[in-house]
Order: C-alpha cells, then sequence, then structure tokens
C-alpha cells in the first residue's frame, strides 16, 4: 500500500527555516518510534529534509528529543 | 536582540544544561558563570535567553530535569576549541552544543517579509473561499436548529432562576 504523500515542502511553502530547538514543528517529521521520517513520507524538498535530519539528530543530544519511543 | 557580525568572526550560539541539584536561582548564577567563560575567550555576547527548568526527554546521569540556557556569540574561530574545552571540564554542566547560526542580512530579511506577507495574503483568500463554500453549503435546516437550541436555553434559565427564588423564600 502506497502512502499519500504530501506535494508541498512544510518549510519552503511557509518560509521557515530548520530550528533545532523547536521540537513541536520537529515532532511531525519522526514517527511513534522516534524515527525520522523519509523524504518521500514527509514531502520535504531534499534540501530541506537534508537540515531535518541533523536538526532532530541535534535536538536529541541536547535531550529536547528522545532517540527511543519509551 | 542584534545580530550584527563583525569581521573575522563567526555566529554561534550555545545551548548547555544545567544539573537538577541545584536551585533556580543558583542555576542563574551559573549561566552568568558560563558567560564569563565565554567573554574571557573573546567572545562578544549578541544574545541571552534563560529557558529554565524543563524535563530531560532521557536521562543524563540521573537526572530527569534540567535548567536550559542559551547564548548567541561572534567569534573567532581559533578560539572555540578552547571555549569547548573549558566547558567540558567544567564540573557543573551536564551537556553543551555549541553550533554556527547563519546572520540573515538585511536585504534577505526584507525578502523574508515580502514572501511572509504574500503567504498571508493567500492564506487569507483560501479562508474566504472557504466560508463563502460553508455558506452555500448550509441549509436552512441547520440554522432552524440552532435558533430552537438558544429558546431552549433560555427557557431553562428561566426555571432554575424561578427554583431559586422559591428555594431563597424558604
Amino acid at each position: 500500500m502506497t502512502t499519500k504523500k504530501p506535494k508541498e515542502c512544510y518549510f519552503c511553502v511557509n518560509n521557515l527555516d530548520v530550528d533545532y530547538k523547536d521540537t513541536r514543528t520537529l515532532r511531525r517529521f519522526i514517527n511513534f518510534y522516534m524515527k525520522i521520517l523519509p523524504g518521500a513520507r514527509t514531502g520535504v524538498c531534499s534540501w530541506h529534509q537534508r537540515k531535518l535530519a541533523t536538526a532532530i539528530k541535534r535536538s536529541r543530544v541536547m535531550a529536547l528529543l528522545s532517540a527511543t519511543h519509551k | 536582540m542584534s545580530k550584527t557580525k563583525t569581521s573575522g568572526t563567526t555566529h554561534y550560539e550555545i545551548l548547555f544544561i544545567i544539573p537538577n541539584r541545584f536551585t533556580d536561582d543558583e542555576a542563574k548564577k551559573l549561566a552568568d558563570q558560563i558567560k564569563k567563560i565565554l567573554t574571557d575567550n573573546q567572545a562578544t555576547i549578541s544574545f541571552s535567553e534563560y529557558w529554565g527548568k524543563k524535563r530531560l526527554a532521557y536521562e543524563i546521569k540521573h537526572n530527569a530535569f534540567g535548567y536550559y540556557g542559551l547564548f548567541e556569540f561572534d567569534l573567532e574561530g581559533a578560539y572555540l576549541a578552547k571555549i569547548n574545552k573549558e566547558l567540558r571540564l567544567f564540573p557543573d554542566v551536564l551537556r553543551h552544543q555549541i553550533v554556527v547560526k547563519k546572520v540573515k542580512t538585511e536585504q534577505k530579511l526584507a525578502r523574508d517579509k515580502k514572501i511572509r506577507a504574500k503567504i498571508e495574503s493567500k492564506k487569507a483568500i483560501i479562508e474566504k473561499e472557504l466560508e463563502e463554500k460553508e455558506k452555500a453549503s448550509s441549509s436552512s435546516s441547520a440554522v432552524k436548529k440552532k435558533t430552537d437550541k438558544r429558546v431552549d436555553l433560555k427557557d431553562l434559565d428561566e426555571k432554575l432562576e424561578g427554583i431559586l427564588n422559591t428555594q431563597n423564600l424558604i
């Protein structure tokens, strides 16, 4: 079963920067197991998807997000 | 909140966690100490923020809570390693992270403003369309139901008032 893909990049459309401290928006791009979702699922453009991945990893280091769902 | 860039330096951002064993005032003092470490190493601080006590996403050295603090500063790259080393040896910091932060030029800020205005105008148009659609789709029966409910509420209020008055008399 294919998942429905959002057409637009969230960060391009809303003219936002990816910030590792803004966990509320980062949550949108993480699944239940706290894994980073692929670009195909999130619909984020590849440029922003790369920034997203580093931002999520940075917030994990600073204990703003956990790496597991427990 | 000036975020200007002086020549030859880079704009950095540091986020640090102070362990839970301190009180809020002590944590603030420790944040000042960290500020001193930065300024002693020729950093010019342009922005500071104290988040206060927050729950950590996972325990660090048996600490479930921590005090977060944030500084933005300009620094020559050569001093960064020294600051990192000093903070790593600083006993009252659980964890810290220094990140390069991009400085937006005035031109870019102006462009951002324009784009944001455009986005807002688009959103307003979409909302208007939605409202019109709702008005068109809402049938007369729905309106009648709403008015009926209001009448019921009024009746209830009157009844309640009547009951209350009688109780007061007794």
